[in-house]
């Protein structure tokens, strides 16, 4: 599956690209599905307080049409901001689509919920 | 694996190079021993296990080449407390891996010497059973630097497992002894004649499951039913390349890796008690030990 929570760690490695420049990569065409998960408020506040990049997470969500986080990142994590975490993380499957990379414009496919990254043999840096 | 004499890998000549020889004898015959290699690939190896159930709750990881993901349930006592993402370059074996222990996990389909990660993204990482299919010393550091960007540098965790020209005396296995095949890349510090390089075989036999090929998936991301695949799917015998590592081998090669990335050697207590360190990435090797005909490496990132 793509979720928000991989989408978040995952940068374009394509010949001549960065992993600075090419991320966050950008969802095109997509087909998503909601999918119930456990919530673990532990796992939640670890990822958002040392590993989450936020741009990039109210980005990816606004491109997949969930509006509900703020664009500032919250300093105060109360238990309705989590809920609100869990459900853009670890809800929402990216099914089918594209990723592209914002800076050289590589196009990552999304098949039965799995993201493509192998390059060809010329594209690989 | 199913108890089989091994034969050398004898004629490299005929691959056109080391990525054919791993398309043709790694990634197309998992694709199609998928099903009936997932079918007894279910038990977790417990060394495997007992690092996974020491990662702390809140923490990210990498299991690279992942296969069925039979590690990404785990640890099983504290579910959704630590989440590691399965990576693997076939996508007949991703489709069991994404609902691994019949729940949805996240996996991703590529090549284990690449990073498609932010690097530094991970908490920890595990490679267990894959670098030994890298078929040029080169490759296989590259898989081993691909897992070392990728992991956080203050305080990555890793665990490696590859194959052992040492093999358990209960394994009926017997390995022939002969010289490996030349190879002609670029000067390698890591010795030629170290290690071996096999082919084993997989037997599907009558009734298997088989590998769909309508799911073969190459880098476009189409569909790729070859006359090739096609036919392949009626194949019940495939050998699988293998490089077994020689006692020390593993522990050089990550030497070498790290050193390449400007990360020395250095263990976290005696830096604490000398403190005349300068500041930079170090790598501490935990465990590095033999068990069960595999070598394993249990090593962590930590910065001054
Ligand atoms: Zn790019």
């Amino acid at each position: 599956m793509v979720r928000l929570i991989t989408h978040n760690l995952l940068a374009c490695h394509a010949k001549n690209c960065t992993q600075t420049k090419g991320f966050p990569l950008a969802f095109n065409d997509v087909r998503v599905e909601t999918k119930e998960a456990e919530f673990n408020a532990d796992f939640l506040k670890s990822f958002y307080e040392r590993k989450i990049d936020w741009d990039a997470l109210v980005g990816a969500a606004k491109q997949l049409g969930d509006t509900s986080l703020p664009l500032e990142r919250p300093e105060m994590v109360d238990d309705d901001f989590l809920q609100l975490l869990h459900h853009v993380l670890l809800e929402i499957h990216v099914e089918e689509g594209e990723m592209i990379c914002p800076n050289c414009k590589h196009v990552y496919k999304i098949r039965d919920g799995i993201p493509n990254m192998l390059l060809a043999e010329h594209e690989i840096g | 694996m199913s108890a089989k004499p091994v034969t050398l890998v004898s004629d490299t000549s005929s691959h056109e190079n080391a990525s054919q020889l791993e398309q043709e004898h790694v990634h197309d015959v998992y694709d199609h021993i998928a099903p009936h290699f997932s079918q007894t690939r279910y038990k977790p190896w417990p060394i495997v296990s007992a690092f996974l159930a020491s990662i702390p709750s809140g923490w990210v990881g990498l299991d690279s080449g992942t296969g069925n993901g039979k590690y990404l349930p785990l640890p099983l006592d504290r579910p959704g407390e630590s989440w590691t993402i399965g990576l693997d370059r076939s996508s007949n074996l991703l489709n069991f891996a994404k609902s691994a222990g019949g729940k949805s996990r996240e996996v991703v389909l590529g090549d284990a010497m690449d990073c498609c990660w932010r690097s530094g993204a991970f908490d920890y990482a595990i490679s267990i059973a894959t670098i030994h299919h890298f078929s040029t010393p080169e490759r296989r550091k590259w898989a081993i630097q691909a897992l070392l960007r990728c992991l956080s540098p203050d305080h990555g965790r890793a665990l490696i497992y590859v194959w052992a020209t040492r093999q358990d005396e209960l394994s009926k296995r017997s390995i022939p002894r002969a010289s490996p095949p030349a190879h002609d890349e670029l000067p390698y510090k890591v010795p030629r004649s170290i290690g071996k390089d096999v082919f084993v075989p997989w037997k599907l036999t009558p009734g298997a499951p088989r590998g769909d090929s309508k799911y073969h998936q190459n880098v476009n991301g189409k569909d790729e039913i070859s006359s090739t695949a096609s036919q392949q799917t009626r194949r019940t015998d495939f050998d699988r390349y293998y490089h077994m590592f020689d006692e020390g081998e593993l522990r050089l090669l990550v030497k070498e890796a790290a050193a390449d990335l400007g990360i020395g050697e250095r263990a976290k207590a005696n830096e604490t008690l000398s403190g005349t360190a300068k500041s930079g990435t170090f790598l501490e090797f935990v465990q590095d030990d033999w068990e069960r005909s595999n070598f394993y490496i249990e090593l962590r990132l930590w910065t001054i």
